[in-house]
């Protein structure tokens, strides 16, 4: 139950539910039994039609813009302003109506930039736009901060509020608590696609103590996993580290970034930073993805060879933010996607055994726990947490010791994140460094034994566990002059 | 920024061999010869245009050499029987639309490759243009095509008329009407389309369809120009079709193609064959060369492409 004027947040594990019941809603998949009322009146959601007439737009977390068609066509596509002739488009008029909405979510970018030039954060600010421009009375938003800058996210959640006083009714998915306790009004939450519990947020919001009530989101995460789980991801933060895994020296690259950095074995070791500050390309230039013009990359002592192939040699290994295009083949079986990696290691002779293959593979499945009906199913059809397990999976198996995660919690929810932390505790556990890009302070807090700082493409400090905290990072990321 | 929309990279190919040919090849560049190249051009472009749609919606189709064989021969046979022009076009052009709509329905409903289902309606559309004739040419068709095809409206010839004419048409489609968004959206993106409450197979099934339309529209131009119907004419046309296309920079992917990049690629294609002929290289060779062509355009773009996206532009 949604009231006018109220955000009502929908949490939930990957598979609880959550998506089915927005595809429901938005008319794309039909109920079985049971029925959904709008205005209190039994609503016959059959087509996407249907839900556009009763007043419900939805903005899906899986990007559903079209590459080759401009923002204004993205944003009224299947209700393009009409022009004279029947058929035709007014271009004039839908070019204004876009510029107007982009205006409002503060996007300075041309109505007629064709939608793949844009980046994911861009991209999803159309997305958003997209909704809008349907002047929804409900609108179901998933993760619609996933992809965002902080700056970005204010401005959103401005926007949010200005329709919570036009009376729009919203359904809000999030993984971020934060933001769960700034925006929302009403917490139900699913597990298994059923109600497992909805009550009020009475956090008092001028009140910055309450942002953060723990036993709130202890609570909320029992519900979720339907056990106790704790907050805290490492099982103990790193002492006595190891050998240097990771040596760099005065990189200079292609890309623009810059910095000195080591990472030593048993470690995690945060990089943290705003967006746009080039993370995501230091992690590239050191992977060897993009071209180096000056400065040294060790890995285990060694300088690794020429390009992504010499680093994945050298025992280094990349889980790309973008899991599914970068990281996975989608239409190969879990067990294709976690060996591919490492044939060159498992089988020596260059001769394939399906008997060895197969060994290697349940054992990868079993050490990270990822949950999949057999080796042979297709990755394509596994949640968002396991895809990320085959990724790392993938590497396990070619046998890497220094491990880069960039931006590894995007789109999982908490309860696949802790279990991912718990992967990232257990390789540092057993003798691996582990490098992570996230744009999620609390958790680079929470997790890393260190953290360097990037601003303007450049590392400008380094903080040891003991000064680690989400102010220390934001006053290095954020500091002028 | 704007690489969708940019020079395609059949353009540089398009001059350099405008170039080469006015030097080497004698007569090339004589504004009779430049005019033969539109209208050799012509029936190639009114393929290429529902192709280039085909081929952004990741599909293909491999009848529509013979479709336009068989809607020839129909033309034909029936302006030899004394019907009108108007009764033997609408013909053609009803024999091509359904051809269409069955590859449409059986490629969007059926859900079968499109590969091998315009390679089944290749063969039947042949065959039956075969049977038809008896595998003669059909001729005595009268005066009243062979008349429209040598008019010369505004001067200019009457099959580049058309050409243009269709151009104008599927170019105002793409940019300026629903239909032409929707295209690009089932290229790109067909679960957005699907959201956005559009009946995506009908779309689907209609540029399938304006495929087989456009083949028999083309039947009287190429029956025009040989003032006869023959059951293989337009053997193999397809593949020139298709070849233009991708030459123009359309791919088989994320709904990404220009009319404008086809445009270009009919006309590189079509100054290469007859630039070939007026320095008397034979024919084989020519086909040859077509081949050349195609992958020399692939190359260029994917130059183009790696020069303009520096490396690490992720964020």
């Amino acid at each position: 139950m949604v009231d006018a004027g109220t955000v009502h947040v929908l949490l939930g594990q990957n598979g609880a539910g959550k998506s089915t019941l927005m595809r429901i809603l938005c008319g794309a998949h039909h109920p079985d039994a049971g029925e959904i009322l709008i205005d209190g009146q039994a609503a016959r959601l059959r087509s996407p039609a249907d839900a556009r007439r009763l007043g419900v737009a939805v903005i899906f977390q899986e990007f559903s813009l079209v590459p080759f068609l401009d923002l204004a066509q993205n944003i009224f596509l299947g209700r393009e302003p009409g022009g004279k002739v029947p058929g035709t488009i007014d271009r004039r008029r839908m070019h204004a109506e876009a510029r107007r909405l982009l205006d409002g979510l503060g996007l300075d970018v041309d109505t007629r930039t064709l939608a793949h030039e844009l980046g994911v954060a861009q991209q999803q600010m159309v997305e958003i736009a997209k909704a809008l421009s349907q002047n929804a009375r409900i609108l179901v938003m998933d993760e619609p901060t996933a992809a965002l800058s902080d700056r970005e996210v204010v401005r959103l959640f401005e926007r949010v509020r200005a329709l919570k006083r036009e009376g729009v009714a919203i359904v809000y998915i999030s993984h971020r608590l934060q933001e769960i306790f700034q925006i929302g009004d009403r917490i139900t939450v699913l597990r298994d696609g059923k109600n497992v519990g909805s009550f009020a947020i009475s956090t008092d919001l001028e009140n910055p103590k309450n942002l953060e009530n723990t036993a709130n989101l202890e609570n909320l995460v029992r519900l979720m996993v339907g056990r106790q789980v704790t907050m805290s991801y490492r099982e103990r933060f790193c002492e006595t580290p190891g050998e240097v895994l990771l040596e760099v020296r005065d990189l200079r690259a292609e890309n623009g970034v810059r910095g000195t950095l080591d990472v030593k074995a048993g470690e995690v070791v945060g990089l943290a930073g705003l967006v746009g500050a080039g993370r995501t390309e230091l992690a590239r230039a050191i992977f060897g993805a993009d071209r180096v013009v000056s400065g040294s990359v060790r890995v285990i002592g060694a300088a690794p060879g020429r390009g992504p192939a010499g680093a994945v040699r050298a025992g280094m290994a990349l889980v790309p933010e973008n899991r599914q295009t970068e990281g996975l083949a989608l239409m190969r079986s879990v067990q294709d996607n976690v060996l591919v990696a490492g044939l060159r290691k498992l089988f020596p002779s260059a001769w394939y055994l399906a008997a060895k293959a197969a060994r290697a593979a349940s054992d990868v499945i079993n050490r990270l726990q990822i949950a999949t009906p057999s080796p042979a199913r297709l990755v394509r059809f596994l949640s968002g947490g396991n895809q990320q397990k085959v990724v790392v999976g993938k590497w396990l198996a070619a046998g890497s010791r220094f491990f880069i995660f960039d931006e590894p919690t995007r789109g999982i929810d908490i309860g696949a994140k802790a279990e991912l932390f718990h992967v990232i505790d257990r390789l540092v556990a057993s003798g691996a460094a582990v490098l992570m890009i996230s744009s999620e302070l609390p958790e680079v807090v929470a997790v890393c034994d260190r953290a360097y700082v990037m601003r303007d493409k450049a590392i400008v400090g380094e903080l040891k566990r003991a000064d680690l905290s989400e102010e220390n990072i934001l006053r290095m990321a954020m500091h002028h002059g | 920024m704007d690489s969708g929309r940019s020079i395609p990279g059949a353009a540089y190919l398009l001059v350099i061999l405008l170039v080469v040919f006015s030097i080497f090849g004698e007569g090339f560049a004589t504004l009779p010869n430049i005019l033969n190249i539109g209208v050799q051009g012509s029936v190639l472009l009114l393929l290429a245009l529902p192709m280039t749609l085909i081929i952004m919606t990741e599909g293909l189709d491999l009848s529509m050499g013979a479709v336009l064989s068989l809607a020839g021969v129909v033309l034909a046979t029936l302006l030899m029987n004394g019907h009108g022009l108007a009764v033997a076009l609408a013909a053609a052009a009803g024999v091509g639309l359904a051809f269409g709509v069955a590859n449409g329905v059986l490629v969007v409903l059926l859900e079968l490759p499109p590969f091998v289902v315009t390679l089944g309606t290749l063969g039947i559309a042949q065959g039956l243009a075969l049977v038809l004739t008896g595998g003669q040419s059909v001729v005595g068709i009268g005066d009243a095509l062979p008349a429209l095809y040598e008019s010369r409206p505004f001067g200019v010839p009457f099959s580049i008329v058309s050409a243009a004419g269709a151009f104008l048409v599927f170019g105002f489609v793409m940019k300026r009407t629903r239909l032409g968004s929707y295209v690009s959206a089932l290229g790109g993106n067909r679960e957005a389309l699907v959201l956005a409450g559009v009946h995506v197979n009908l779309v689907h099934v209609a540029i399938y369809a304006v495929g087989g339309l456009m083949s028999g529209l083309a039947a009287l131009l190429l029956t025009g120009r040989m003032s006869a119907g023959h059951p293989t004419a337009a053997i193999g046309l397809e593949f020139d079709a298709i070849a233009a296309v991708i030459v123009g920079g359309t791919s088989f992917e994320r709904g990404n193609g220009t009319l404008v990049g086809t445009l270009i690629g009919v006309l590189t294609i079509g100054v290469l064959k007859n630039g070939l002929n007026v320095m008397s290289v034979s024919s084989s060779l020519q086909v040859a060369s077509i081949g050349v062509l195609v992958i020399a355009a692939l190359v260029i773009d994917s130059a183009l492409t790696a020069l303009r996206r520096p490396a690490g532009s992720t964020a």
